[in-house]
C-alpha cells in the first residue's frame, strides 16, 4: 500500500482477476474505461482511465471530476450524481 | 503468485442440524489438515459445543451473541487476533493454514461473509473459500417451510451436509433433496451419520420437490435459477461491467450467482452471495469445460429472461440470437 495516499486498500478487487500479466491488466483497464464511457454517456457521465493514475477517472458534462477506485464505487457515484441506482434491469430500459 | 492468505471455512446450518457432530468427525479424521483452527460461535451464554471438538490446533469460543449480528465485533477482534499471531511467523515454517468456522445456528453465512470482505484488514488475510451447510434430514423440511432464516442459509451454501440420514425414510430424503436442488441448485450434496461420511443414493431426477410456501419476507416473488450464457467474444471486463452494475441495484435480490468464466488469466470460478463477490478462484484447465462461460443467477424480482437481453442491451451489444 502506498503510504502517501493509501492506494490500494484492499487486494485487487475482484473484478480485476481476468487479467495475469502486466499488459493484460493495462489493457484490461483500457478496454473496460472505453466501454464504461459508451455505458454512462446517456447518463451524462464520463469514465477515463489513462492508465498512470490509479483508479478511474468519472466526470460530467458540467466538468465535476471524482476519481473512484473500484467498479463498485463507479455505480456509488453514478447513483450519487443521477438520484437514482444504474440498473440494467431497469424495465424502461429493456423494453422495446 | 501464490495467494497465501488464509483459508476460511464457514460452517452453518440450523439449530441442532449437527454442524458440531459433524465436525468432531472431521477434525478427528483430520479432513482440514493439521493447521487449523477452529472458532466456535453460540448464540447462548453457556457455552456447550467447545467441550466437544478437539483434534483443532488451537480453538476460540465466542459465546453470548451471534456472530452474524449482535457478536460480529467479537468475531472479527477474534480473526484479527489470529491473523496476527499468524502474520508473526515466517512463511516458510509451519503455520495456521485454516479456519473453520462453526457459527451458530441462528446465523445467516452470507451476513459472515460479507462482513470479512468489508473488513479492511481482513480482506487481506482471510480468503472464504467454502460455506458448507449441515442440513437435518428429519427436521429441514419444516423449517425451510416455515423459517426465513432456513431458506437464507441453504441459499448461502457451496456443499450440504445431510445428517441423520439413517432416521430418515428413502422417499422423505429424496423430497429434501429435490426441494434443496431448487433452492440452490449449484451446491454439491454429501451425507453423513453422526458424523461419518456415507454415500447417499442416485436421486431420480424426477422426484417431485416439496411445495414451498411464500414466506414474509418474500413478496418480491420466489427465488429462482435462471442460467445466462456469456455470448462469444464478450470478455471479462465487459463481463464484470454489467455484473457490478446489477450487484449494486439488485444485489438484495440476487441470493447467489455462479459459474465458470474463461478469461486470459484461465477459468476463473465466480461466486456472490447477495452484493458480495468472494475473490475469483482460478481453476485448473482440466475437468468438465462444456458449463464454462455459463454462469447461474438464483433470485428474484426480475422476469428471468431479462437477464441475458440486460447483458446485451446495457453494453451496446446486438440482441442474442433467438434459440
Amino acid at each position: 500500500m502506498c503510504n502517501a495516499c493509501g492506494n490500494p486498500a484492499a487486494p485487487g478487487h475482484w473484478t480485476d482477476a481476468g487479467a495475469a500479466t502486466p499488459g493484460d491488466r493495462l489493457r484490461a483497464r483500457f478496454h473496460r474505461a472505453a466501454l464504461l464511457n459508451t455505458v454512462l454517456k446517456p447518463y451524462g457521465l464520463t469514465a477515463h482511465d489513462g492508465g498512470v493514475v490509479p483508479g478511474i477517472q468519472m466526470g460530467t458534462m458540467a466538468g465535476a471530476q471524482a476519481i473512484v477506485q473500484t467498479l463498485d464505487d463507479v455505480w456509488i457515484e453514478a447513483e450519487r450524481i443521477a438520484g437514482q441506482p444504474i440498473d440494467p434491469l431497469d424495465p424502461r430500459y429493456l423494453d422495446d | 503468485m501464490t495467494d497465501t492468505r488464509l483459508r476460511l471455512t464457514l460452517l452453518g446450518g440450523y439449530l441442532g442440524s449437527g454442524k458440531t457432530t459433524w465436525l468432531r468427525h472431521q477434525l478427528h479424521v483430520g479432513a482440514f489438515g493439521p493447521r487449523v483452527h477452529v472458532v466456535v460461535n453460540e448464540a447462548a451464554e453457556v457455552p456447550v459445543d467447545d467441550a466437544l471438538l478437539s483434534g483443532a490446533a488451537g480453538i476460540t469460543l465466542l459465546a453470548g451473541g451471534c456472530c452474524c449480528c449482535t457478536g460480529q465485533g467479537d468475531l472479527l477482534a477474534a480473526l484479527r487476533d489470529l491473523c496476527d499471531a499468524r502474520s508473526r511467523v515466517s512463511a516458510d515454517e509451519a503455520r495456521l493454514e485454516r479456519i473453520v468456522l462453526e457459527t451458530s445456528g441462528l446465523a445467516d453465512p452470507g451476513a459472515i461473509v460479507a462482513a470479512i470482505q468489508g473488513d479492511p484488514v481482513l480482506v487481506n488475510h482471510i480468503v472464504v473459500d467454502e460455506t458448507i451447510v449441515a442440513v437435518d434430514a428429519l427436521h429441514a423440511l419444516a423449517q425451510l417451510t416455515a423459517e426465513p432464516l432456513g431458506r437464507r442459509q441453504v441459499g448461502a451454501a457451496d456443499r450440504f451436509v445431510l445428517t441423520k440420514i439413517d432416521a430418515c425414510a428413502p422417499a422423505a430424503l429424496a423430497t429434501l433433496r429435490a426441494t434443496l436442488a431448487t433452492l440452490n441448485g449449484h451446491a454439491t450434496t454429501s451425507a453423513a451419520v453422526l458424523g461419518e461420511s456415507v454415500a447417499l443414493p442416485d436421486l431420480s431426477p424426477d422426484t417431485p420437490p416439496a411445495d414451498l410456501p411464500p414466506l414474509g419476507e418474500d413478496q418480491r416473488g420466489p427465488i429462482q435459477p435462471t442460467q445466462v450464457a456469456i455470448p462469444d467474444g464478450m470478455d471479462w471486463s465487459a463481463f464484470t461491467l454489467w455484473l457490478s452494475a446489477l450487484l449494486h441495484a439488485r444485489g438484495d435480490d440476487l441470493v447467489r450467482v455462479k459459474g465458470v468464466v474463461r478469461t486470459p488469466a484461465g477459468r476463473l470460478l465466480l461466486q456472490t452471495v447477495r452484493k458480495v463477490v468472494q475473490s475469483p478462484e482460478i481453476l485448473p484447465e482440466q475437468g468438465d469445460t462444456r458449463l464454462d462461460n455459463h454462469i447461474v443467477f438464483i433470485g428474484r424480482g426480475y422476469r428471468p429472461q431479462d437477464l441475458g437481453r440486460s447483458l446485451h442491451r446495457f453494453l451496446g451489444l446486438p440482441p442474442p440470437a433467438q434459440p
